[in-house]
């Protein structure tokens, strides 16, 4: 069926045997530049910055467009849905309503109590500003790495190294940033490390990407395992990039030494992300290779 | 008689391919890259890598589909959309139009179900090297977790086949 390859027997002209013979050539040599590509994005990713921020920026638009057609038609169908049972849907929010309104109280209660113990103990407090908000607009969903697209970029203030969070919960950090978009390592990547804490009893832990969504937790110290199902991992503040007391995972299954943890905040399902500035500024910049001690001088030869 | 019968398909004899018809599979495999610009927000890997998939279908279609080097640079353009490593499409690509003209000396003969096994092959092969990259750059996944993109990306090889194919007539104006 497939016909005999064309060019493959040039015959006697000498024009295509050198036309074939150059194709060779160049595609030999693009398999090698592009080893050595490879190898130098594998090494020094942050030469490229620029290309691939200038990438984000023009393909980001695209996605964001189509992402906001996908959100109003699925708000559509779950608007529908909403009317179709509204009057279930009512008594049910009203019982929660008062009952979270019972818990503000008491939380604004505990905050009180949390200021006067602050104040009493002179701890210095950690501003939290949000740096920008965006979207999550597109992920990477055909590749092992799991990288979000955010609709906010250095225009706005974004930086390599932030941490990105929604008011569900941590989400990962910024890796590329163009001038209207950036790319975020989300938690779920095998190469992103999140130092936590369980909630519970404040135990350190060690959260690690599995690459399908969900986390592989470990305990800090050896010893039994002290997870149980349900258990809910806030972030440390420890290695100071990650903000501490962010909600990060919730417990589903006990492995041998560890756990399985999903991530509270769901990229896909949350509409805006927050940018925020790394806890502790000097994580901001990676850290300045150490200065060559200064050359002895030579004492110069007399004369 | 022969003139009335002519007449009725009078555009389809005396026409040649259509304007752009050289840069048509180029175009259509940077529309495959373009796939992952969707806005699918998923937890997982799972998604063919679509501007492969056109490619190594283009290629086996037919030979001169485009100059063999021109994977490099569309490789590029792959990597710069994908958010892939900057590299690994741009060394893998023309490294399969390579392969594919040795199976092209080695077949005999060619049908269906050979050009899927060399598409599968292909696609396994990419796969692992897109594996291998992610854990050189610190994500060392298990390779079963590389398994639902692999037979997901073989199981839509007839579909990019089935497109490269319909293009390829519009193209040539038949």
């Amino acid at each position: 069926m497939a016909p005999p390859p064309a060019g493959s027997r040039p015959g006697w002209s000498r024009r295509a045997q050198y036309g074939l013979f150059f194709t060779l050539i160049a595609t030999i040599a693009g398999v090698i530049v592009g080893l050595m590509m490879l190898g130098l994005s594998l090494v020094a990713p942050s030469n490229y910055a620029v290309v691939r921020g200038a990438a984000l920026d023009v393909t980001a638009p695209i996605t964001g467009s189509l992402r906001s057609v996908t959100t109003t038609v699925g708000g559509l169908t779950s608007g529908a849905s909403d009317y179709w049972d509204a009057a279930r849907q009512n008594g049910q929010l009203r019982r929660d309503n008062r009952a979270l309104l019972q818990r503000m109280i008491e939380a604004k209660a505990i905050q009180l109590e949390n200021a006067q113990l602050k104040a009493a103990l002179q701890l210095r407090e950690h501003s939290r500003e949000a740096v920008a908000t965006g979207r999550i607009v597109g992920s990477s969903f055909e590749s092992p790495r799991r990288f979000a697209v955010l609709s906010a970029g250095s225009g706005d203030g974004v930086a390599v190294g932030m941490p990105v969070r929604t008011a569900a919960g941590l989400i990962g950090r910024v890796i590329e940033a163009g001038r209207f978009a950036s790319r975020i390592l989300l938690i779920s990547d095998r190469a992103n490390v999140v130092p936590a804490r369980l909630l519970r009893d404040g135990l350190p832990v060690i959260s690690t990407g599995r690459g399908d969504g969900t986390l592989d937790v470990r305990p800090l110290e050896v010893g039994r395992n002290p997870f149980r199902v349900g258990d809910v991992l806030i972030t440390s503040g420890t290695g100071g990039l990650y903000p501490p007391l962010v909600p990060v995972a919730k417990i589903i299954r006990l492995d041998d030494d560890g756990a399985i943890a999903v991530p509270l905040a769901d990229p896909s399902s949350s509409s805006f992300a927050i940018v925020e500035r790394p806890f502790e500024p000097l994580a901001e910049q990676q850290p300045p290779p150490p200065a060559p001690p200064p050359l002895p001088k030579k004492p110069k030869a007399k004369p | 008689m022969v003139r009335s019968a002519l007449q009725q398909r009078s555009g389809a004899i005396g026409r040649g391919p259509r304007r752009g018809a050289l840069l048509a599979p180029a175009m259509s495999v940077v529309a495959g890259s373009l796939v992952s610009l969707l806005p699918i927000v998923s937890s997982a890997g799972w998604g063919p890598d679509a501007g492969f998939l056109m490619l190594i279908a283009w290629r086996l279609l037919r030979a001169d589909a485009w100059p063999a080097w021109w994977a490099a640079p569309l490789g590029l353009v792959n990597d710069l959309v994908t958010g892939a490593p900057i590299g690994q499409s741009v060394a893998l690509w023309p490294l399969a139009m390579l392969l594919l003209d040795l199976a092209d000396r080695r077949t005999l003969w060619r049908d269906y179900w050979i050009e899927w096994l060399l598409a599968a092959l292909l696609i396994l092969g990419e796969v692992w090297f897109s594996w291998r990259v992610a854990a050189w750059s610190g994500a060392h996944l298990p390779f079963s977790a590389m398994l639902p993109t692999a037979l997901l990306t073989m199981i839509a090889f007839p579909l990019a086949a089935g497109i490269a194919g319909l293009i390829d007539r519009w193209r040539l104006g038949r």
